[in-house]
Order: C-alpha cells, then structure tokens, then sequence
C-alpha cells in the first residue's frame, strides 16, 4: 500500500533555470499537495504531460528525492524518517535498464541481493525462480554489455524483483522498447498485480493504461487534475478517445488555472 | 558481509575489467614508466658512446710538432691547413668539427718563455667535442710548463703550493636520496593520482550518467555507505597505480644490465621491509585523499566530459607540491610536515637518507589522515544533494 498525503517537491532554482524557465522565482514546486492512495493488488496509474511532476513523485515514493511538505507511506513506512524500511519495500524500474555493463546477469542480481542482505537460500530460489520464468539462463554469464536491450530488460526486471517486493513502482517502464520487450513488462505489471502487490506505474501509453489500469491519476504542473477508478475514466471518455479525454483534461486544468507550478 | 564491502567488492570488479583503467593504473606504471626510464638510459648511454666513438675531423694552422703525437688517436683524423679564416669556415660549415689555430710564432714563444694564444673553433651544440679535446691541450700546456721549469732548475711542486683532496662522508644512502629520493615520490604521487582519477570518472560521474544510480538508491543502504564503498575501490586503484609504478621502477633498475654496483647496492638496501611499509603508511591515506577530493568534484558533473574538464586541472595542484619537493634547499622540518603532497614527496626523500624521525612521520601519516577524512566528508555532502545525484 502507498499513500500520499498531501506531497509536495520545491526546487530551487538555479540562475540558468531561471532564464530557461523565463522566470524570476527563486524556486518551483514539481509537485505539489499531492494526495492519492494506491492499494494491494491494483495498479494505479500516474499519467500526465512532459515535466508535469510524474518522474519526481515518483522518485518521492522510491525514496530518492525527500518530501518538502506532507507524507508518503509505504506498507506503513514514512519514506522519510523510516526509508530503509520502505526501501526493502520497493522495487524500482524504469524504461531505461540501469545496469552495469561489465557484470553479468547473475553479478548484477546477486549484487542487489547483497545489498537488500538476503539470505544465500532466498536469493538462489528468487533467482531460481525469476531466471527461469524470464528466460535468462541462456545468458547469465554474458557480460551485460553484450546483451540485447530486450536481455537487458530483462535482467532489469530481476534486478527488481529478487527481494520480492510488495510495492513496484515503474516509471515509464515501455519508453523506447521494442513490442516484445514492452510485453514483458506488462506481463510483469499483471503477474504483480496477481500476486497482490502494490503498483504504481506512469506511463504516456494510453493502450497500456487501458490494460492494465485499475485507478488512475493525472497530474499536470506539479498538481492532480483528475483521480478516480479506470471506469469512471472510461465513462467520461465515452464518446471519445482515451487519448483525447486525457489530453481535454490537461488542457482544461491550465485554463482554469494558468499560475499552476509557480512559487 | 557490511554493504560497504558489497560496494567496494562490485566496483573494484567493475574497475578491473575496464581496459581503460587498467592500462592508465596497471599497464603503464607498471610496464611504460621502466620501460620509459630504461629507454631514457639506454638512450643516454648509447648517445655517450656515440659521442666518443665518432671520428673527429680537427683542423690545425700553425700546429708546433708536439700535436702530431697528442693528436695520434686512430678516432681523430688531423688535417693540417694554411688558413685561420678557411679553418673556421669549414667548422661553421661542420666539414670539420674543430679547429685549432696556433700563433705563427707558437715554437719560438713557447721556447722564450712567451705566451702564444690558441684559438679554438668549434660548435656548443657539439656535445662532448671539447671534453674529447681539451685535456690535450692542458697536456700540452702541461708540458710546455714543467719544461720550463726544468730549464730554471726549478720543481713543478713550485706551482702547487696546496694539493686538495676531497673525501665525500655523505653515505651511499644519501647520495641516493638526493639523487632519486626526489624524483621517485614525483613519479608515484602522479600516477598514484592518475590512478585514481579514472576510476572516479566511471563510477562516479559514469554510474550517474548512466542512470544506474537511481536504482542503486532505492536499496536499503544508506548513501555514505555506498559511496564510501566507491572511495575505497578508487583509493584501492590508486593505491595500486604507485605500487606498480615503484616496483615497476626498483624491478627496472635492479635487472637492467649496466648498473654500476656501488649504486645497485644502496638500491637494493632502500627496499627493505621497512622502507615499504613506511611509504604505504603515507600512501594510503594519500589515495584516499585524492579518491575523496576527485570524487567530491565529480559528483557535481552531470557527464563524463564535464567531470573530465573539472578533474584534469587537479593534476597540476598535484604536481607543483611534489615538484616543490624536488627544489635545492627544501627540507622535511615542522612547516612543511603538513602540507599535502609535499610532506609525503619530502619524507620519501629521509626514508630513503635513513634519517626520517619517528615523530615527524607519525605527525605526516596524522596530517593525510585528517585530510582523507576532510576530503571524505566534503565528497558525503556533495553526494547528499538530490541536485547533485539525479539528472
């Protein structure tokens, strides 16, 4: 379980953003008052525009980034004060496969599971396990820079998962994958969801949160313009597309309140 | 096993199938720097021999018969010329590579107690010519002097009213010290930071540009864990950059034929136990020093490049101390016993003199260790910034 009390993020902001931004504020909220619920066994979806504030509260729930305001909880953790504890909570993925080219499938997942201290018998029957079902017995001693990104992936998805988190969060986990890649993931993103974990994931896919989505949320300049389940969204995107109620939605929210994102 | 271990483990790995690391920080001191030095000497050796092997073409105007039998060397060919202006032309022209233009009246004014001038025409850039010339001159000059002494009854003693003897009492190990105790601290502090330099811009700046940083925190382990396992590993291959560069350097100098035995002995009298244990009690706390200061500047880069620009200017605040060591005069005392870089180059210099004081190189390690630890310190609260961390 996660949730999300009233969230924010504030950046300072250096003179060069300043003059990127074309603006004089000395700092910029990337999220902010952010508030949501995600629940075992269900997949939430964070949707919204480029730079809306997805990836930070994200990295807010993976404990990466720290809270300026409010409270994230994982499994009951406070992200802040109790972060090792939510740590050994999360499993962290992302489009990009974030692996070391010169170690091999079974270093790299060994690595990670040192490092989350698992016992020697639980980390030979995850990987067992996680091997075999994604097939990477073929190749687990290939230097990761040998392999294909569709290897890659999923020795990614190992990585993730070797300590059996109850919470995964994915951010834009299909950016820039080939279709059956892509298909791995969202298989791991049901096989997840089957086993009553947590998951978050952001995505700009709409086909992927049509699938896989059980609740969803969009966010735009730092702030939820629209959160329900997946049937309400499809109830308010009757007569059109997915794609295009989304975008109705950001659209709206910046008229009704252009100031959104500034200090 | 503690994560910092874990850490250390990885990058070490990591670190060691790089071939870019391994041939900055094990390939070339190990292999290049003797390689280097063995060249310079060779070279050295073979451009001396050169030197005194080639034939020499001497010119002579007005040469009085005693030249022809100082002059008789089967490497020196004579040609005996008319005139001065032609003589020197040939010099300038390097058909000969000298000339010597005696007085006309060089046999009468050498017999009358006269003083004849002889002009000699060569080249600067000639090394070696003169050193192959001259004492034959001052045999000459010799001559011509106890003859004319002799013709006045009187004893060449008469012109040495003092001999000087000199009797160095500096030991072989000071001599040493001198001549290579500067130099060697030069060579493995610079490979020492080289050595960890490129391993700072893998797995500092390279783990953030590559993004693998992000999913390395989200581990329950905490930050100053993970990035003290990363200095470790860079202190590690630097640590090892000197150790290669030195036994590389001792290994080249003591199977190298042509070494003369009265500097082969002291050389292998610096290699004692001690004398290793000593420098590694300075050199460790020095690696970590620079693994903690190059880190702490990488942290900042957002890519390999930018790193690249902000560390290679380091270089030189390394070498101007360590060169500074190398000056006429400057001495291990209390001042310079805590400054970095130069306290350790000075201190190889007495380790090897054996004249280092236990108190001083007690107070020198001290000095590195609270710079490693500041250094340290200063790189944990760069790499705490999320600014600094996630692109």
């Amino acid at each position: 379980m996660i949730q999300v009390q009233n969230a924010s993020k504030k950046f300072a902001l250096s003179k060069k953003q300043q003059e990127e931004l074309q603006t004089e504020a000395g700092s910029l909220f990337a999220v902010s008052n952010v508030s949501f619920t995600c629940k075992p066994g269900s997949v939430f979806s964070l949707l919204g525009p480029n730079g809306a504030g997805k990836t930070t509260m994200l990295r807010m729930i993976a404990t990466l980034l720290s809270l300026s305001s409010g409270t994230i909880t994982v499994n009951g953790y406070d992200v802040g004060t109790q972060a090792d504890q939510a740590r050994r909570n999360i499993g962290f993925l992302t489009g990009s496969t974030n692996l070391y080219d010169r170690l091999t499938p079974l270093e790299m997942v060994k690595y990670f599971a040192d490092l989350y201290k698992l016992p020697q018998s639980v980390f030979l029957a995850r990987k067992d396990l996680l091997f075999e079902q994604l097939g990477i017995n073929s190749f687990l001693n290939k230097r990761i820079g040998q392999l294909s990104t569709g290897m890659k992936q999923k020795v990614s998805i190992a990585r993730t998962m070797i300590h059996d988190p109850d919470v995964v969060i994915f951010d834009e986990p299909t950016s820039g994958l080939d279709v059956i890649t892509a298909n791995n993931i969202i298989q791991l993103i049901l096989d997840c969801k089957t086993a009553g974990k947590t998951i978050i994931f952001s995505s700009h896919i709409m086909s992927e949160v049509d699938l896989l989505c059980d609740e969803l949320a969009i966010i735009n300049k730092g702030q939820i313009v629209f959160s329900d389940d997946m049937s309400a969204f499809r109830k308010l995107s009757a007569s059109k597309s997915l794609t295009s109620t989304f975008i109705d939605i950001v659209n709206n929210s910046e008229h009704n309140a252009p100031h959104l994102n500034r200090l | 096993m503690h994560p910092i271990l874990t850490v250390f483990k990885k990058e070490l790995k990591i670190t060691l199938r790089d071939r870019k690391t391994l041939i900055s920080s094990i390939v070339i001191p190990a292999v290049f720097m003797p390689l280097i030095i063995l060249g310079v000497i060779k070279l050295q050796q073979y451009l001396n021999e050169g030197q005194n092997n080639r034939q020499l073409k001497i010119a002579m105007v007005n040469a009085p018969s005693a030249m022809d039998t100082l002059f008789k060397d089967p490497k020196i060919t004579v040609l005996k010329q008319a005139n001065a202006a032609i003589a020197a032309d040939s010099v300038k022209e390097e058909r000969y590579d000298a000339a010597l233009v005696f007085d006309e009246q060089v046999a009468t004014r050498s017999d009358n107690a006269g003083t004849s001038k002889v002009l000699i025409y060569y080249k600067s850039t000639d090394l070696g010519l003169k050193q192959r010339i001259m004492p034959k001159l001052e045999r000459y000059k010799t001559a011509l002097v106890s003859a004319r002494l002799k013709k006045l009854d009187l004893s060449d003693s008469l012109l040495s009213p003092i001999v000087l003897h000199e009797e160095d009492l500096a030991s072989k190990k000071e001599l040493i010290s001198v001549l290579v105790g500067g130099f060697l601290p030069y060579i493995f502090i610079i490979f020492c930071f080289l050595g960890c330099m490129y391993p700072t811009l893998d797995l500092i700046t390279g783990e953030k540009e590559k993004g693998t940083i992000e999913t390395l925190l989200t581990v329950p382990v905490s930050r100053f864990d993970i990035l003290a396992g990363k200095i470790l590993a860079i202190a590690t291959i630097g640590l090892c950059a000197a150790f290669m560069t030195i036994s590389g350097m001792f290994l080249t100098l003591r199977l190298m034929n042509g070494i003369p035995t009265e500097l082969l002995i002291p050389i292998n009298d610096i290699l004692t136990p001690r004398f290793v244990v000593m420098l590694f009690g300075m050199l460790t706390p020095l690696s970590l020093f620079f693994a903690g200061l190059l880190s702490a500047i990488a942290i900042r880069a957002g890519s390999f490049k930018e790193a690249q620009s902000y560390v290679t200017p380091m270089t030189f605040i390394v070498i101007i101390p360590a060169m500074i060591a190398l000056f006429p005069g400057v001495r291990l005392s209390w001042q310079t016993a805590w400054i970095p870089i130069l306290n350790i180059a000075l201190a190889t210099k007495e380790i090897v003199a054996g004249k280092i004081s236990m108190i001083q190189y007690t107070a020198i390690v001290a000095t590195l260790i609270v710079f490693a630890l500041i250094a340290l310190r200063f790189s944990v609260r760069q790499f705490s910034k999320e600014g600094n961390i996630l692109k």
